[in-house]
């Protein structure tokens, strides 16, 4: 139905699509997820040329939007939007508020869009406000008529560009009930959106958004549960990390020590967890300096905390020949390596790209 | 860290209070050599007050251990918190260390 290839958009020296390509077939539900400031609204808003792309092809039912001989009005037909800011006719009544359209776009009668509309309003369960003004509704309200005032101009998709980030926590169920009775129905749309549980319910396929291109794309199984890239990965899991790169065998343990416990204050981390954190910090820096063959010293920390795992991972990587203190003969002696293996889980060793890489989580009990 | 010793006739009680770490660690070394010096008896670590310790600070106990060990004298601990006792336990320090309830109890037991 929608074909994207190569799209791109610049606002002026900013590059905000980069090179994205997609496909919505017939039916599909896609959500489009992602961090603020990474294309989303802007992909939407290029499908119906709201935004001019700098770049690439959209291709619907097999036309090319941006071929200067498109019908461009008649394809943007096709594909109905529904905003974040509702963008409702403030003067026009609900009602009148869906039957513009289709009386001055797609020649309707009057008697013929007031029906129509009416239906509309009454499957968005808005009947009763069919004389009401915007100004008159909740901001629930106001999105159910624009998502009803969508519909009355017969679309073959619906762009939804983030429909409940301006409404009250409590009114979000509202519009996504409407939204979701859409895709029980069959309509075939993109929605732009930061509800996770919306976007695994009821989407076909999820689209995951990040450095100007679909980063990630897959069932929301997949994305939600086993996403495969790194990025996907931290946002799901809404991870938080800390990096810190020593370079030299004189580490400050004080100044590290410091961002550590700034870190776990900040996640607000039990105690326990915050002394487990710093002490395999400590055996970990304290087991590479005795174990330093080579004059090269460089380490880097990473301390990730997964809010919706509720865990705390900690990997080092070190440049440098092979070493694995956790083989045996390798160290003095074991205590080091007996605290980290006693106060972590899942520890493993990976010799990656000429380096030595732990990972292990901290453990909770 | 702060570190406060006691002497009495029979025994030694050495206070550390704060971190035992890499960093601490050789400075609680120097403040103890003193106290094993000759000295053929007893020595208690109060650790009430000791918040965090790591190999480090465990390497020094053991260093300590055996020099006293092999003078005929004893290293003991006691008053272990949380964290402290959780670690000299998984490192298995407990199972050579007396470790006592408190300062009293440590001081009486032969």
């Amino acid at each position: 139905m929608i074909k994207v290839e190569h799209l791109s958009k610049q606002f002026g020296e900013l590059t905000v699509l980069r090179e994205v390509n997609a496909e919505i077939k017939k039916g599909e539900v896609i959500s489009i997820i992602g961090p603020s400031g990474t294309g989303k609204s802007t992909f939407l808003r290029c499908l119906n040329l709201l935004e001019m792309p700098s770049g690439g092809r959209i291709f619907i039912d097999g036309t090319d939007i941006l071929d200067k001989s498109a019908d461009v009005p008649k394809l943007r037909q096709k594909m109905g939007m529904v905003f974040q800011s509702f963008n409702l006719f403030a003067h026009l009544t609900a009602l009148e508020n869906l039957t513009i359209g289709p009386v001055k776009l797609l020649g309707r009668s009057k008697e013929q869009a007031g029906k129509k509309a009416m239906e509309l309003l009454k499957m968005v369960g808005l009947a009763e406000k069919a004389g009401s003004f915007p100004d008159e509704l909740s901001g629930g309200q106001k999105q159910r008529v624009a998502i009803a005032r969508c519909l009355a101009m017969e679309p073959e998709i619906i762009l939804f560009d983030e429909p409940t980030s301006a409404l009250d926590p409590t009114m979000v169920s509202e519009v996504l009930a409407v939204i979701r009775r859409l895709a029980k129905e069959g309509m075939t749309m993109a929605v732009v959106t930061h509800e996770m549980d919306f976007a695994r319910d009821v989407s076909n396929r999820v689209f995951y958004m990040d450095e100007g291109i679909i980063y990630e794309e897959g069932p929301p199984q997949q994305i939600f549960e086993n996403p495969q890239k790194e990025k996907t990965r931290v946002f799901i899991n809404r991870v938080r990390s800390l990096t810190y790169h020593i370079r030299n065998q004189n580490y400050d343990l004080y100044a590290i020590n410091g961002e550590i416990e700034h870190f776990c204050e900040k996640h607000v981390l039990p105690k326990t967890t915050r002394n487990k954190a710093l002490l395999l910090v400590e055996e970990l820096l304290a087991i590479f300096s005795a174990g330093q063959v080579t004059r090269q010293f460089e380490i880097d920390l990473t301390l990730s905390y997964s809010e919706k795992r509720d865990s705390l991972e900690l990997v080092a990587e070190s440049a440098g020949d092979y070493f694995n203190p956790f083989e045996e003969n390798t160290l003095p002696d074991q205590l080091g390596t007996t605290i980290i293996k006693n106060l972590s889980e899942n520890m493993e060793y990976q010799r990656v790209s000429d380096r030595n890489r732990f990972s292990m989580t901290v453990k909770k009990q | 860290m702060e570190i406060t010793v006691q002497k009495e006739s029979h025994y030694v009680v050495v206070k550390a209070a704060g971190r035992l770490d890499t960093n601490t660690a050789p400075g609680f070394e120097r403040e103890c050599a003193a106290c094993l010096t000759g000295s053929k008896g007893k020595i208690i670590l109060d650790f009430s007050k000791l918040e965090y310790i790591s190999s480090a600070g465990l390497r020094c106990i053991l260093s300590m251990a055996k020099k006293l060990r092999a003078n005929g004298g004893d290293l003991v601990l006691c008053s272990l918190s949380g964290f402290v006792e959780e670690v000299i336990r998984i490192s298995g320090f407990d199972i050579f260390l007396p470790i006592f309830a408190d300062v009293a109890s440590a001081a009486h037991e032969n």
